[in-house]
């Protein structure tokens, strides 16, 4: 069962407590510590005033415990069978984990069961060794700040090589595709870029670098505010659609809304297709540039009509 | 009942979630179909686990709460500590702690012996009165044995009671467990995990991430039960249009995720129908597991070939499939709109028909469907023809409504 009080914020925070009142070194300013960073907003009001009023019999006056081991938890069988669930999917071999004490488990779910019926279909080969080792390289040096030096073919089918600080892989389901975010010394450019995993040939991990003195990478944001008729079911349509961008909506009367989405610069293009997709019941009111770039597509189309 | 950030059911929180991530310009005052101190408490709630990304808006002298969020800048869904805010009694969050440190270290203890550990070495350090009471003990050693917490072998008459055995690398899972926790159908799982990390890694972020996802995810652990115990059931669904309720029985077969719309939706045989249907997750409101389905393997197969011609979720058409062509111009320079035909064709295929032609060709169910993906290629169509004819008259039709709209007229929307 997922939905579970074993699972929860409350118990994962007096685990934490505990363990540290096990071990004698519990403070009273511990706990405000403790909850105030691991746990909700308001869990401050609620978990401490618990612990010391007898609610919870677990932690006495003097901040020790009457708990002997440092409390842990097995795996519940629902956490077991997720894992095992993964052994299918073709990207584990990226990580590798351990699937040892899984054996007799069954999967949560099997792969076939799920489809993903509109993701592109040309995303990145995950059981090549070549791609595996290059990814394992990129993590490798994100966990220890390293930089890294990478060789690529460029989009014209160039060889390149760069010097960088790796920032993150990013993920796309629709893409199926990973991509390196890497932060480039060069103080000219916008000094971070995005390079297609698939396109890397090797990665060389070099040393450290200081990592007080790079700041993550602010990628140049761009906004469209658009109106939009509430027919056809459109206005859930739109914004579970674009639900994953930062928006701002404002209801204009019971059939109109505007909606103001925040999007990467980089991306416009994408954006600019997906707004055509919904037709006219979407329109695009600013910015200026971005309607003329859906005119120039709607004239071009009315050319070949 | 006093306010508590905790919550004992997760229905409710589900809904006002979803409207303050997904639509958020709703005030206080729109939310009619709740009391204004539910509507209170529940924001109040959601304030409380996701606060660094609540939002507030006055409009009209209406204070509009709403969550801000590029999910690309996240790690870690924040929607999963919705999962973590489960509410308890005294008693579950005493025995929890009790029950593991009497079990510590592969011990093993009969119904009994933990029953004395608990008033000897715990209550009776706090001066409690009375012992622990034993049925509330063995509902709970009954509860963690059916969670995989615990297990329990018969010696003599008794039941002996030990610490489920751990996966030996917990430690290597970690970067997997990032990942997955995003990116897998039931990624919540994967966040109770990795909770067990003093920090978990924030290496990867996520691009087209519909984290509302999440709000779905104990519909989807029943759907999952039945689909391994090839069971059929009875799901509670939430018609929208009509703000009703309906109850449908069915066998669920798969889960159809969009990569692209955001919505995620139940493939099953449908009963009373007698064909396949599609349920969409978030309108699934409760899961019932009825009865074994001895042809689950055949409506499996079906299911198989059914998705066939099948362009997103919709089988509507009763006239068998629409035949659709569509010819896109490319220009020199962009040999990516080819690429992109390629790759976002689904079943369909394309035709060179010279170095600046290609055409599209496919047979589906619906053809209706494909006009949101087909208008994305506006500029470059020039030739579109289709056996269901309303989908060439709504692309034209709509097409000139798009002229007209960007053309002259400014207020039209």
């Amino acid at each position: 069962m997922l939905f579970n009080e074993i699972y929860s914020s409350y118990f994962n925070v007096v685990a934490e407590i505990l363990a540290r009142a096990c071990s004698g070194e519990l403070k009273q300013s511990d706990i405000g510590n403790i909850v105030s960073k691991k746990a909700f907003g308001e869990s401050i009001l609620n978990i401490p005033a618990s612990l010391k009023n007898g609610e919870w019999l677990l932690l006495k006056d003097d901040m020790t415990t009457p708990i002997k081991s440092v409390p842990t938890m097995p795996l519940t069988l629902l956490e077991k069978q997720w894992l095992k669930a993964l052994e299918q999917d073709p990207r584990i071999r990226l990580f590798p984990p351990s699937f040892e004490g899984l054996e007799d488990v069954e999967p949560l779910y099997r792969r076939e069961w799920i489809e993903y019926f509109d993701r592109y279909s040309d995303g990145d080969d995950f059981e090549d060794e070549n791609y595996i080792e290059n990814f394992r390289l990129i993590l490798k040096a994100l966990r220890e700040y390293r930089r890294i030096t990478v060789d690529f073919n460029g989009r014209h089918g160039l060889r390149q090589r760069k010097d960088c600080i790796p920032y993150k892989l990013e993920y796309s389901s629709k893409d199926d595709k990973f991509r390196l975010i890497a932060i480039s010394g060069d103080k000219r450019g916008k000094g971070y870029y995005t390079l297609n995993l698939s396109r890397i040939k090797t990665v060389r991990v070099l040393g450290h670098y200081p990592v007080e003195q790079y700041r993550q990478p602010e990628p140049e944001s761009a906004a469209i505010t658009v109106e939009l008729t509430d027919e056809r079911n459109c206005l859930e349509r739109f914004m579970m659609n674009f639900s994953h961008l930062e928006k701002q909506a404002q209801k204009l009367d019971d059939l109109h809304y505007r909606i103001t989405l925040k999007y990467d610069k980089d991306d416009e293009t994408e954006i600019l297709i997906r707004i055509l997709s919904f037709g006219p019941i979407v329109k695009v009111t600013e910015p200026d540039y971005f309607i003329s770039l859906i005119r120039q597509r709607l004239e071009k189309q009315e050319k070949l009509n | 009942m006093a306010y508590s950030e905790l919550i004992k059911s997760f229905e409710k929180i589900r809904e006002y979630v979803s409207q303050f991530y997904v639509f958020g310009f709703k005030s206080r005052s729109e939310y009619t179909s709740k009391s204004a101190r539910s509507y209170d408490n529940e924001r109040r709630r959601i304030e409380s686990w996701l606060g660094d990304y609540m939002q507030f808006r006055h409009e009209k002298g209406a204070k509009n709460s709403f969550l801000a969020l590029d999910t690309r800048s996240v790690s870690h869904n924040p929607l999963y500590n919705a999962f973590k805010a489960k509410s308890f009694t005294d008693n579950d969050i005493n025995l929890h702690f009790y029950i593991f440190d009497i079990l510590a270290e592969g011990c093993e203890k009969s119904f009994r012996q933990i029953l004395d550990c608990i008033s000897e070495d715990y209550f009776a350090v706090f001066d409690a009165d009375g012992e622990a009471d034993e049925s509330t003990v063995r509902k709970k050693l009954r509860e963690y044995e059916k969670l995989g917490l615990i297990k329990s072998r018969k010696q003599g008459r008794e039941l002996l009671y030990s610490r489920c055995d751990d996966i030996a690398d917990l430690d290597s899972w970690q970067y997997a467990a990032a990942f997955y926790s995003e990116e897998d159908a039931l990624g919540a799982v994967g966040s109770f995990l990795l909770d067990k990390f003093d920090s978990p890694p924030d290496y990867f972020s996520f691009k087209h991430h519909y984290i509302l996802h999440a709000l779905e995810s104990e519909i989807l652990e029943q759907l999952f039960e039945a689909m391994r115990e090839q069971k059929s059931a009875e799901l509670t669904i939430y018609i929208p249009r009509s703000d009703n309720i309906r109850i449908h029985n069915l066998l669920p077969l798969k889960i159809y995720c969009s990569t692209q719309s955001g919505r995620r939706y139940l493939l099953g045989y449908h009963y009373r129908l007698r064909r396949m249907t599609f349920f969409r997750l978030d309108n699934i409101k409760k899961v019932k597991l009825l009865k074994k389905d001895d042809n689950y393997e055949k409506h499996f197969e079906n299911a198989e070939k059914y998705k066939r011609n099948l362009w997103g979720v919709a089988s509507t058409s009763a006239r068998g499939t629409d035949h659709i062509e569509m010819t896109v111009y490319v220009a020199d320079g962009e040999e990516y709109i080819i690429r992109r035909l390629d790759r976002e064709k689904r079943y369909g295929r394309v035709d060179a028909l010279d170095s600046h032609h290609f055409r599209f060709v496919a047979d589906v169910y619906d053809a209706t469907e494909m006009l949101p993906w087909i208008r994305t290629f506006t500029g470059r169509i020039e030739k579109l023809e289709c056996s269901n004819k309303a989908v060439t008259e709504t692309f034209f039709g709509d097409f000139d409504d798009m002229l007209a709209m960007y053309g002259g007229d400014g207020n039209a929307v």
